[in-house]
């Protein structure tokens, strides 16, 4: 008796899961499904980017431009990039977002956090 | 200087070398976990009311308790087989086991001394933040505790006995001074919060020197508590990794007994006072002859139902561990980043305010928990009793939280094996290898966080209930008293669902010391936005 019961309960639960699961999911078929070019003009000011965080979806080509006020080696976690930034010059930082998840980008000498790169999953 | 001045003298110096340094304080274990999207928030919080019906539906039947009925559960006996029993006993296995953990003992101090000092090129920070503590806290909820093996500070103090024993016969290292039967496990209390806090506030914590000096601060107060009240007492109330690793130990899927009652006369506790068993009381497990030892495989977190007798500050810890975990999610959060600039509020005393406010939480239920139940039980023996039905959802948390961590920052441990002091050594040919970042996905960590969470609540109410069949008489009142739990419980895991729908909060634009952030602090809607369209 007892065992029915937990079965039937398990099964009720499992099937509002499901419902519950389908319900809020959102729509996959959106605009954003293929993967695509991206690119990002970024100031740095104050050992701060603006815009401070930059989301892509994962697959896209994305190019970020970067200007900054002050000389600084940009430095991207994760996809492990690097690139020194001279004021008054603009400098590409391109790459295939292929790594879903969020990374931190930091200015290489004092560690700082400038910003991030949120790739969203597809 | 009298003896009982000692430890206190002893904690002093512990404290000493955590003066702050000016830090290199970012980024060292960082995950890259994205937080949580919405839809996933709402359905994780769904779904934990929704399975909470399953271990309800176990219950929810007429008739006697089994108050009275020893406490029982599968188990089977790895000493059997051949195979485990060789594994699991050989003395060449179990010595190697120690000379490799006195071995990283002294490389971690060695290291943090006089090895190259950022956190990166030195193999002390991954080794003791990443693979001991996240890494080993994993291995002993899931699979066992090894810890009483292991422990190199218990496993040199031995070593140091046997040395003195052999040199002057009849003579020990042990003073055997009473121990206060009031402090319980407060100084494992009081020494947990000192380590929640140099893990989550400390801003030297990542350095390897700091991790060296507080490793051997910690050495000194560990082989003087040791000295001075017996090296057993000292493992069971003061030396926080024992007392912690021994938490997670009673949700672990394997237990330590010890059949015959002989061997527990002589024990500094009293093992056998819970159901008349000898259950993961490691001091007897080692006095016993070979055939009276068990190693039992059990259903997990069976052991966390057990009528054991909590010692006095056990309730506390469990829920300094609770709060330690969540304050260390919370601190990343735009909401206590807001919080802190509206109030300028110390971190410091967030830590303190977080266990304060878990704990009232939870005896304001527990107290719910006794007026809905009806009955004669007492506040303090309940809240006793609960406690430890609330380790599966710390433990859920905690993996949730950290496992990405382990998998992936914690690869950094291969190329520091090679170059263990960051002096371009290259003893094993690994010192180039570079992290792999992309060994799982951003929608499969999400899910599995989600699983996780709710798979840690359902265990815990599941606890909740067999601890309240055992208060009172008839099922309808123990079910009836289970409503404020589960309340209870909801709250905290969904809390903990809350915490990793976060966004990241980048510590330079978070810190209010910068003047700018102060008048514009990160509104955390921005961050929840999906991907901006192409500015161009």
């Amino acid at each position: 008796m007892k065992h029915y019961r937990i079965l039937i309960v398990t099964a009720l639960v499992l099937l509002g899961l499901g419902a519950l699961f389908l319900a809020l999911r959102p729509e996959l078929t959106a605009t954003t499904d293929e993967p695509r070019e991206q690119v990002y003009d970024i100031e740095i000011e104050d050992d701060a980017m603006s815009p401070v965080e930059v989301g892509v979806g994962q697959g896209d080509q994305v190019t970020l431009r970067f200007t900054s006020d002050a000389p600084v080696e940009v430095h991207l976690h994760g996809y492990d990039l690097e690139e020194e930034v001279e004021p008054g010059e603009e400098t590409e930082l391109s790459f295939e977002a292929e790594l879903s998840g969020q990374f931190e980008i930091e200015n290489h000498e004092t560690e700082a956090a400038l910003g991030a790169l949120l790739v969203e999953p597809r | 200087m009298p003896r009982r001045a000692l430890i206190p003298a002893l904690t002093l110096l512990l404290l000493l070398p955590l003066v702050p340094s000016p830090a290199l304080a970012h980024g060292f274990g960082q995950s890259y976990d994205l937080p949580l999207p919405l839809w996933l928030y709402l359905f994780g919080a769904g779904a934990v009311v929704l399975a909470s019906f399953i271990p309800i539906s176990l219950f929810a039947d007429k008739g006697k308790t089994t108050r009275d009925a020893p406490y029982r559960y599968p188990r089977f006996d790895l000493l059997w087989i051949r195979l485990t029993r060789a594994v699991l006993t050989g003395r060449i296995m179990l010595l190697g086991l120690r000379l490799l953990s006195v071995g990283l003992f002294l490389l971690v101090v060695l290291t943090g001394l006089f090895g190259r000092q950022g956190a990166d090129s030195n193999f002390a920070p991954t080794f003791v933040w990443i693979l001991f503590w996240v890494g080993l806290g994993f291995f002993t909820a899931f699979v066992g505790n090894i810890w009483p093996l292991v422990n190199p500070w218990k496993v040199l103090f031995e070593w140091a006995e046997t040395f003195v024993h052999r040199l002057r016969s009849g003579s020990s290292i042990e003073l055997g001074e009473p121990y206060p039967a009031s402090w319980g496990i407060w100084p494992a209390v009081a020494l947990y919060a000192i380590f929640v806090w140099v893990e989550n506030i400390f801003s030297g914590s990542p350095i390897p020197f700091n991790i060296s000096v507080l490793a051997l601060s910690y050495s000194v107060l560990t082989w003087g508590g040791m000295a001075v009240y017996g090296k057993e007492t000292w493992l069971r109330r003061g030396e926080v990794f024992s007392v912690f690793f021994g938490l997670l130990a009673r949700f672990a899927p394997t237990e330590v007994r010890v059949k015959n009652p002989r061997f527990c006369r002589q024990c500094s506790d009293d093992c056998r006072a819970a159901g008349k068993e000898c259950v993961n009381c490691y001091e007897c497990f080692e006095r016993a002859a070979p055939e009276d030892r068990e190693i039992n495989v059990r259903p997990p977190a069976a052991g966390l139902a057990r009528p054991e007798p909590i010692p006095p500050g056990g309730v506390f810890f469990v829920i300094l561990v609770l709060a330690g975990l969540a304050f260390d999610g919370l601190l990343e959060t735009p909401l206590w980043t807001q919080f802190r600039i509206a109030t300028s509020i110390p971190q410091t005393l967030g830590l303190v305010l977080a266990p304060l406010v878990f704990l009232a939480a939870y005896l304001g239920f527990v107290k719910l928990s006794q007026l809905f139940g009806g009955g004669t039980a007492r506040l303090a023996p309940l809240a006793a009793a609960y406690v430890y039905s609330l380790v599966p959802i710390a433990i859920a948390y905690q993996v949730a939280h950290y496992y990405t961590l382990l998998l992936i920052q914690g690869q950094g441990v291969i190329r520091h094996v090679s170059d263990p002091f960051g002096w371009g050594w290259d003893l094993f040919g690994a010192a180039g290898y570079t992290i792999e970042p992309g060994i799982i996905g951003a929608a499969f960590v999400w899910y599995s966080q989600v699983a996780l969470i709710v798979g840690g609540h359902v265990v815990a109410v599941y606890i909740a209930h067999l601890i309240a069949l055992r208060q009172y008489e008839v099922k309808g009142r123990a079910l009836r008293s289970q409503i404020p739990m589960l309340a209870l419980m909801i709250l905290y895991t969904i809390s903990s669902l809350w915490i990793i729908s976060q966004p990241l909060i980048l510590e330079e634009n978070a810190a209010p010391a910068q003047g700018d952030a102060s008048s514009e602090p990160t509104p955390p809607e921005n961050l929840r936005e999906p991907p901006m369209p192409d500015p161009r």
